[in-house]
């Protein structure tokens, strides 16, 4: 800005960030300190111990671990399952030419709009006629196939900067469609192909409706997380652990990249500036 | 090449003429043209197979279910509109439109005006305040799930919950179960869903004014405008485009929200902070009454859509 700095500014938007935190620091204090300490609140400073019991004894009241590797698993594949395919439908729909491109293009860029809700009740029917239930294809599939809808949109978008000029000088030394993706355009789109599986990551890791409807036997950690949290329960220390451990690893993904994420949450739900 | 030169002259055509995308066809790039929509179609289908299944099919099947009576596993009866009949005369269900509606416009509400107003603050001084940003912008990365859950230990009914307790210093005594009582559970929900929403309006926000030209805003310093008439005249109306864009996804986001319902009240007390993305998850998959709660994510895919009609006029035009 012009002029001097306003300290006034710094400092009130100061207060407001450390006012916005406190339910982070919350449960972080909760998870740490013994529960006799914290029965009257976790921010009073009568007595004040560290203690990593609750951390200890966690993994054998709930299945956390069991969860967390599940998680990973779940994320791992659905992000790998957007990054392999997205990059070539955007480069097809954006260097190629077949029969009713643009209205598949139309379509598919255009879903971003639909809530989950819509997916709910026809897959829950197709999964029980097809005896998926409690299969983890009954969450991929609609992990991947929903993920196109803004996926593709923020890959076409990179491909429009990309120089025409590489594509014609490949197309002229003989490359056809297939290698061209593989040798010109797949090594110079990293950004958004890396960009998209942030989110989907991110996305994946914290789903709650589908895997909570359609999985039975093995759940991810904000399923567990929502079976152990009801109101009225005691251990709040335990249950902050298992938050914890939950929201981690996308909020240390988020954290690294969250430049990607505030440009790429932009198209997945809203409009190109 | 000596072989090609006279082919390339003697079909002009292949020289000069261009397809319809306006691309110049060369004779050397005909192995490309003829293996283009067989390569195109070896992309993309395993893109349609999965959207097919898991976006185009959902959305008919809801609409088609939504004509049937549905209970469980008996068969499904064919009731033409009865289904949307029985939704508008359910009180519950009208008292969940009035839900949805203060439940949207409440956060976007406050999650967009406080956005904005910190974004214009921050812009006072951007270097100073990156840390600040920072830490709001973190609550957007942490799930719905987790948010609530850190919520519900801010809001227990007892002392032992932060807000009573900063409340019980000026009112000896004071405990409130805030999700418990009708009256607060939504308003409480509502702050969650804009605590943890905050973060995308702030910085959709924040490059919006960070992106009004320097020149413009040195101007108005040299000319001897005050900070506050700078924010009111140039800021404010500068940063709109950022604002709109943030507004749209605030306003989808509330729209689908059932993460932070689910863990925080589950629709309780008294079914008073359901929204319609709630409704149709209880009716259809803990009542079983698949048709009745496809009727109501019909009734979410109409207030979406038309919300969405500006985004969506303008992908389509963009797509190219």
């Amino acid at each position: 800005m012009i002029g001097r700095i306003h300290w006034w500014t710094v400092v009130l938007v100061g207060v407001i960030a450390t006012i916005w935190v406190i339910p982070v620091l919350g449960i972080v204090v909760t998870s740490l300190r013994p529960p006799s300490e914290v029965a009257l609140g976790w921010w009073r400073l009568d007595t004040f111990s560290i203690t990593f019991d609750a951390w200890i004894r966690v993994w054998d009241e709930y299945p956390l671990a069991q969860a967390f590797w599940f998680t990973a698993m779940l994320a791992a594949l659905a992000t790998l399952g957007t990054m392999l395919l997205t990059p070539a439908a955007a480069y097809a729909f954006h260097f190629l030419n077949f029969p009713f491109r643009r209205l598949l293009l139309i379509l598919i860029i255009n879903a971003f709009v639909l809530p989950q809700q819509v997916v709910v009740i026809p897959l829950f029917t197709l999964w029980r006629d097809l005896k998926l239930i409690d299969n983890i294809a009954a969450v991929l599939i609609p992990y991947v196939g929903m993920s196109f809808a803004w996926s593709i949109f923020l890959v076409k978008n990179f491909l429009e900067d990309f120089p025409k000029e590489l594509i014609e000088a490949a197309k002229i030394d003989g490359c056809g469609p297939l290698s061209t993706l593989r040798h010109i355009v797949l090594p110079n789109a990293t950004s958004p192909i890396f960009a998209v599986g942030v989110l989907q990551f991110l996305w994946t890791w914290n789903a709650l409706l589908l895997p909570m409807l359609y999985l039975r036997s093995m759940q991810p950690l904000p399923v567990l997380l929502t079976k152990v949290s009801g109101t009225y329960e005691s251990n709040w220390d335990l249950r902050s652990v298992a938050a914890i451990v939950t929201t981690i690893v996308p909020l240390i993904v988020f954290v690294i990249f969250q430049r990607q994420f505030a440009a790429g949450s932009q198209t997945r739900t809203g409009a190109k500036e | 090449m000596s072989r090609s030169l006279p082919q390339m002259v003697a079909d002009p055509a292949d020289v000069s003429s261009r397809d319809g995308g306006g691309r110049l066809r060369l004779p050397a790039t005909r192995g490309w043209r003829i293996k283009e929509t067989p390569a195109a179609w070896l992309l993309i289908t395993p893109v349609i197979i999965l959207f097919g299944i898991s976006v185009v099919y959902p959305l008919f099947d809801t609409l088609r279910l939504s004509f049937f009576d549905i209970k469980g596993l008996a068969p499904a009866k064919w009731v033409g509109f009865g289904n949307y009949v029985t939704l508008f005369n359910d009180a519950t269900f009208r008292n969940t439109l009035l839900t949805t509606l203060i439940f949207t416009l409440g956060t976007t509400v406050i999650s967009v005006s406080l956005g904005w107003a910190l974004a214009m603050l921050c812009a006072f001084a951007p270097v100073h305040t990156t840390p600040f940003r920072g830490m709001m912008f973190v609550t957007f990365g942490i799930s719905e799930a987790v948010s609530g859950y850190m919520w519900l230990n801010i809001l227990r009914p007892d002392k032992a919950g932060l807000l009573n307790a900063i409340i019980g210093n000026f009112i000896p005594g004071f405990a409130h179960s805030w999700l418990g009582d009708p009256n607060t559970a939504l308003w409480s929900l509502i702050f969650v869903a804009s605590w943890s929403g905050v973060g995308l309006p702030l910085m959709l926000c924040f490059a919006a004014v960070q992106s009004i030209p320097r020149t413009v805003l040195e101007a108005a310093y040299m000319d001897g405008a005050k900070p506050t008439s700078i924010m009111r005249h140039i800021m404010m109306p500068l940063s709109l485009p950022g604002v709109r864009v943030a507004i749209f996804i605030n306003l989808l986001g509330a729209l689908r929200a059932f993460d932070i319902i689910y863990v925080m009240t589950g629709g309780g007390p008294v079914r008073a902070t359901e929204t319609v993305g709630y409704f149709m998850y209880r009716e259809s998959m803990t009542q079983f009454k698949l048709g009745y709660g496809a009727a109501a994510t019909v009734v979410l895919l109409v207030a979406v859509l038309v919300i969405s009609i500006p985004a969506i006029i303008q992908r389509t035009a963009g797509a190219k």
